[in-house]
């Protein structure tokens, strides 16, 4: 059911973010190569490359879209100790009409010491606020107070993680009984570091983000961490990217138990752990209901996971990154080989899983 | 940082041993130098001139060239240099300009030997000649590059930069009467020691100052690697340097001069302040850029790696505290990365030039380091080689390290995969002119359409009904949609909502000869398999999975808790009824609508009282050039038809919370539950739908429901359904739709959010001021201000105007204009833009 569409990116050095906008229909990538480029999709569906800059003086780690309601902008962040935001210009030009569009940086954000490794737009409901982390432990919070004003930019808070951090994700809840939370991530190879997920919530009577909770049981270095999209769910979901796959729920406890005040407290289960990938996991994302999780690692698949109804996740498709199918369900008994088709058999799912074990 | 592992390489006869480590200096450090047998490493600095040995597990202090009881300024180092043919003989450079040479053989405690006092500004630089033991060259801020032979008092030639300063001086490894200086102006110059009047080449390598140069050192190897061999004009050189240094004797060290090169070694590597690295090729008539590396802060110094053709090491001054070591084909990411210093790295050697693992360096924080190769942080390594995103419909982009993407099979065998063996065709890629460097492949995996991709989410959401009909009608419709499009546990949660809630008598006797007519797929007896099927996949909202069930699990039975609430729901229907039952199997096909005709004229007379209450929007006369809603019937509304039914049907045995719905459920139902009583069922069924992600039934539900369930649900929850139900409409561009959910939505914060930023600024087309009163006619022109450009008539309706112009009309009429012609319609000449 998926048809791969191989497309001449022309980065100089390793890709290492791709970046679906809000709607879809625009994606942005990031290179060693310390280029952003931007990718439209035409009617027939397409993708063409209608930017291309230099945006940062080291490798470019990762790209994230703002919401549209505050323009086309962009972030980025770099080897190079700093994050950016770019907007697009509107207006004729000959670069419009060669099919082209104009980036500007709007701010540079250079209150790191080391590699910034993630950076990510918080959910618009907070307004234009962003989030950094990097190699020597921080999270920075800014905040665009004016949000028709992309160029400044405040230091709203600084929280120390004491671990090289490599991966931030918001939680996307739009709901008042969820405040605002960040999961981070850490790569930090040291033998003597433990837990390498931390979870922090802002406190609305200190104003500050204090850790909520630490996911002892991570204990290799994360390269991802995702949250799924809530829409309307009561608890969250959060993916991490690790030496393997693993899916954590977290359900807040109800808040009239736990002390007022306090930092809320969650009941924390591994719904889902998967080593299919063999070696290194590298990046984990959702679909945009938070139903199917993709992941992709060192053997150079992705991997569709996908619970059931009774909440017991399975591997739902296998496709391999330079476009050639691979059959999913390996994980099943039943292999079903249609090698040479161009679907990974997604249907074949949940056969045979009505022996449905619980992972945990 | 103190890692223990040790290295021994082998060279020749001799062996370097060692780890990283770190010693504390005094002082902070300018410069470092290396003596040639690569035991010995001195620091030089404002305040600090030592020379430390460097021994396996430590360095130890050997001599303090810093003698004497008041400081003089001539120690103040900028820069140090090691006689590299004699280990006794080193140079400075002072921040007052004077030259000093020491020679260590010197018996007394000060080992001074020389002092030129020719520069006037800071030397920056000094360096010996390469294979000639008594040539020292020096340059400095004031713009001049001064030879001396260290047999004389003074210096032998000087040479003029042109009156900008001199960063670095360096003699040429591959020619002996060359050197290369660089300026603060950005360029380097090329210099024949024999003729100081002027350069032999002069070339722009960077934007602002070059601060550091550094030659290829490939023919130190002594090996002419690979390359095609070339014959140097070579020869009568000795004899004019001779004549420069006319009394001296002959130099006892004299190496024979290689007299082939392969092309590398012509090769300067320059650092700038502009943050990048460039290789020259000048062994060509003109200097040639071959690499180019971007480092992230201003370069301080560059030294080629030894024994590696590709590596080089660089530092910064400030900002910037890691030496990195870069492979120039990769000229992005740097191959390894030292990170002990605290400050600014001020120098960098390589221990031994034929040793590629040991690098030493100095730094301003006071400490000098041994770094070992392999104890590198390598950034390539921990590079994420992956990047992964979700599309909106479905679709994966996804890039990936080409090598990873087209590993061989065997690789990294998985069990799945060796179950399946994978064939790829690896794909050369002509662009890729190195081994070494890294490139990704870039796909995007797109859902067919229909396949299950998202597109179900737009079509249902375009497609539900949510007001303005009976509540049966709605259920009904709604269920066909979901039918429609395959997702039949939602289409049966509908439908068992109109059961619920619509009075039993509305339709039954006509759907059930309906489908028994129709012999339509499911008898009865197969109810309990249908619901079943139904129910299995219902945790995804994914329809594709749906297909696959009929066939594999009709007979599953379901253990999950949180599906049991539906399933026996389900049930209750079923059997509690035949009449419902057989409606809700039969309500597929299109006939229903004739079927629906009596009750929907019938419905239609009463409608007025079917609208959902709308009590929550203030006016919005403004906004909308329509009258206001109807608000007479807002009273009306509260009470809708449906809860007549509802009340004589309230005649029930009270309920113990605890009995079992499927047991008594028969008796239950003939007796006429009253809605009430499902209420908390489908509440929880509405929050099973939003746990699963399919937040859109919830609020579909939700605003079909009306006040029947909103009571049940509390506020927040509500608000938090709603701001996710509109944020997926908005990601799809289903802005009707979305605005559709605002108004109906009874919740406060939710309905604010369409009336704010109404406003819109307009001009007159006219007299293109700002219209400042609302209404249609300019206060200033007294005009009609929307009129069309192109048919000249007041516009009603949708109205579309170039902000340039303020020009603009009926929505169909410029857009079938602007396909004619991009001037405005107006006639004013301007070149109108619509977006």
């Amino acid at each position: 059911m998926f048809v791969a569409r191989s497309i001449a990116a022309d980065h100089k050095d390793l890709i290492h973010d791709v970046s679906f906008d809000f709607h879809g229909r625009r994606m942005a990538t990031c290179s060693s190569d310390q280029s952003v480029k931007v990718w439209d999709k035409s009617e027939n569906g397409d993708w063409h490359c209608t930017a291309s800059w230099k945006t940062h003086s080291g490798s470019v780690w990762r790209v994230t879209w703002a919401h549209p309601e505050f323009g086309q902008v962009l972030a980025s962040c770099s080897f190079d100790r700093t994050a950016a935001v770019w907007e697009e210009i509107v207006g004729e030009s000959n670069d419009k009409l060669r099919g082209q569009s104009h980036w500007v940086k709007r701010t540079t954000l250079v209150d790191s010491r080391t590699s910034v490794t993630d950076v990510k737009f918080a959910p618009k409901h907070m307004g234009l606020m962003l989030a950094t982390c990097s190699a020597d432990g921080i999270v920075r919070i800014y905040e665009a107070p004016d949000v028709m004003n992309l160029s400044q930019w405040s230091l709203q808070h600084e929280i120390s993680c004491k671990l090289s951090c490599s991966c931030i994700s918001w939680n996307p809840s739009s709901s008042r009984a969820h405040s605002p939370m960040i999961a981070v991530g850490s790569d930090d190879s040291s033998p003597n570091a433990m837990a390498k997920v931390q979870i922090f919530e802002y406190n609305e009577n200190t104003r500050k983000y204090a850790k909520a909770e630490t996911l002892m049981t991570v204990t290799d270095p994360v390269h991802d961490i995702a949250f799924a999209p809530n829409l309307g769910r009561s608890f969250h979901i959060l993916a991490i990217a690790t030496k393997d796959v693993r899916i954590f729920t977290l359900k807040p406890v109800r808040k009239e138990l736990t002390s007022s005040g306090g930092p809320t407290k969650f009941e924390i289960h591994i719904v889902a752990q998967f080593d299919n990938h063999n070696s290194q996991v590298w990046r984990v994302s959702w679909n945009i209901t938070g139903t199917v999780l993709a992941s992709s690692g060192d053997d150079g698949c992705v991997r569709l996971w996908k619970a059931n109804y009774m909440d017991n996740w399975k591997c739902t498709g296998i496709l391999k990154g330079n476009g050639s199918p691979v059959n999913g369900n390996s994980q099943q008994g039943n292999s079903n080989p249609s090698l040479g088709s161009n679907i990974p058999n997604l249907q074949n799912s949940l056969n045979g899983s009505s022996s449905g074990r619980k992972h945990s | 940082m103190e890692k223990m592992s040790r290295v021994t390489t082998a060279l020749g006869g001799s062996a370097l041993t060692g780890r990283t480590m770190h010693c504390h200096l005094d002082a902070p450090a300018n410069a470092i130098s290396v003596c040639r047998d690569a035991a010995q490493v001195v620091v030089a600095g404002r305040s600090i001139f030592k020379i430390y040995a460097i021994e396996d597990e430590q360095f130890v202090e050997k001599l303090n060239l810093r003698v004497g009881r008041k400081p003089s300024l001539n120690l103040s180092c900028a820069d140090v240099v090691w006689h590299q043919m004699d280990e006794n003989l080193l140079a400075t450079a002072a921040t007052n300009g004077v030259v000093v040479t020491w020679n260590l053989g010197r018996p007394a405690r000060n080992k001074q030997d020389q002092l030129f006092t020719e520069h006037k500004r800071t030397v920056n630089k000094v360096c010996f000649h390469p294979t000639e033991a008594h040539v020292l060259l020096s340059g400095s801020q004031d713009g001049f590059m001064k030879c001396f032979d260290l047999r004389r008092k003074d210096s032998v030639s000087t040479f003029s930069g042109q009156s900008e300063s001199v960063r670095d001086v360096q003699f040429s490894i591959r020619d002996y009467f060359t050197f290369a200086s660089t300026f603060e102006n950005g360029n380097v110059q090329l210099w024949d020691i024999r003729r100081p009047d002027r350069c032999e080449r002069m070339f722009t390598a960077h934007n602002g100052p070059v601060f550091c140069c550094d030659w290829h050192p490939e023919d130190r190897c002594g090996a002419a690697r690979g390359g095609s061999g070339r014959v140097a004009r070579m020869g009568a050189g000795e004899g004019c340097l001779r004549t420069c240094t006319a009394e001296g004797g002959p130099s006892p060290e004299r190496r024979p001069l290689s007299v082939s090169w392969t092309s590398r070694r012509g090769w300067l590597a320059t650092g700038g302040r502009d943050k990048m690295v460039k290789v020259w090729d000048v062994s060509t008539h003109r200097a040639k850029e071959v690499h180019c590396v971007q480092t992230i802060a201003s370069v301080a110094r560059v030294k080629w790696r030894p024994e590696c053709r590709h590596h080089l090491a660089t530092c910064s001054m400030m900002v910037d505290h890691n030496i990195y070591v870069w492979d120039v084909r990769r000229p992005f990411v740097p191959a390894a990365m030292f990170a002990e210093h605290r400050d600014a790295t001020t120098g960098i050697a390589w221990r031994h030039p034929h040793d590629p693992s040991f690098l030493l360096s100095g730094s301003k924080d006071s400490t000098l380091c041994q770094h070992l190769f392999r104890d590198a942080s390598q950034p390539v390594e921990r590079a994420n080689p992956e990047g992964l995103c979700y599309g909106l419909f479905g679709d994966l982009a996804f890039a990936a390290k080409e090598s990873l993407v087209a590993a061989e099979p065997g690789r990294k065998p998985c069990a799945g995969d060796r179950r399946h063996p994978i064939f790829f065709k690896r794909k050369p890629d002509p662009a890729e002119p190195f081994v070494g460097l890294a490139s990704s492949a870039l796909s995007v995996f797109e859902m067919e359409p229909g396949s299950g991709s998202m597109s179900w989410f737009a079509d249902t959401a375009e497609r539900y009904a949510l007001a303005g009909r009976p509540l049966a009608e709605l259920c009904d419709h709604n269920a066909r949609v979901a039918r429609d499009l395959g997702r039949n546990q939602v289409a049966q949660t509908w439908t068992m909502l109109r059961i619920i809630y619509c009075s039993p008598g509305l339709a039954p006797a006509t759907s059930l000869n309906h489908s028994v007519g129709k012999g339509s797929s499911c008898g009865l007896p197969l109810m309990n398999s249908f619901n079943l099927k139904d129910m299995a996949p219902g945790l995804g909202s994914e329809t594709r999975l749906d297909r696959s069930k009929g066939d594999t699990r009709s007979d599953t039975v379901l253990l999950d808790s949180s599906a049991t609430l539906i399933t026996n729901e389900d049930n209750e229907e079923t059997e509690g009824s035949d009449v419902p039952a057989d409606y809700l199997l039969g309500d597929v096909e299109g006939e229903d609508d004739e079927l629906y005709l009596l009750d929907a004229e019938h419905a239609h007379q009463e409608e007025p009282e079917y609208v959902l209450p709308q009590e929550a929007f203030p006016l919005r006369h403004e906004i909308v050039d329509t009258p206001p809603g109807p608000e007479h019937l807002q009273d009306k509304a509260d009470s809708p038809h449906v809860s007549g039914s509802e009340a004589d049907a309230a005649s029930l045995a009270p309920m113990d919370s605890s009995f079992s719905l499927l047991s008594v459920s028969h008796a239950l139902y003939d007796s006429r539950l009253p809605p009430d009583f499902f209420s908390a069922l489908v509440c929880d069924m509405l929050r099973f739908y939003a746990e699963q992600g399919d937040v859109q039934m919830a609020v579909s539900v939700l605003i079909v429901l009306g006040e029947r369930v909103r009571k049940d649900i509390d506020e927040q929850t509500q608000e938090h359904w709603y701001t996710s139900y509109i944020d997926l409409l908005q990601r799809f561009c289903l802005w009707n739709v979305s605005n559709q959910v605002v108004k109906l939505s009874t919740s406060r914060a939710i309905s604010c959010l369409n009336q704010a930023s109404t406003t819109l600024h307009v001009n007159c087309s006219h007299c293109k001021r700002p219209m400042s009163s609302r209404g249609w006619v300019c206060d200033r022109c007294h005009r009609c201000a929307s009129m069309c450009a192109v048919c000249h008539h007041v516009v009603k309706g949708l109205f579309v105007w170039c902000q340039g112009c303020s020009h603009g009309g009926h929505l169909q009429h410029i857009m079938k204009w602007l396909e004619g012609s991009s001037h405005c319609p107006a006639g004013c000449g301007h070149l109108c833009e619509y977006s």
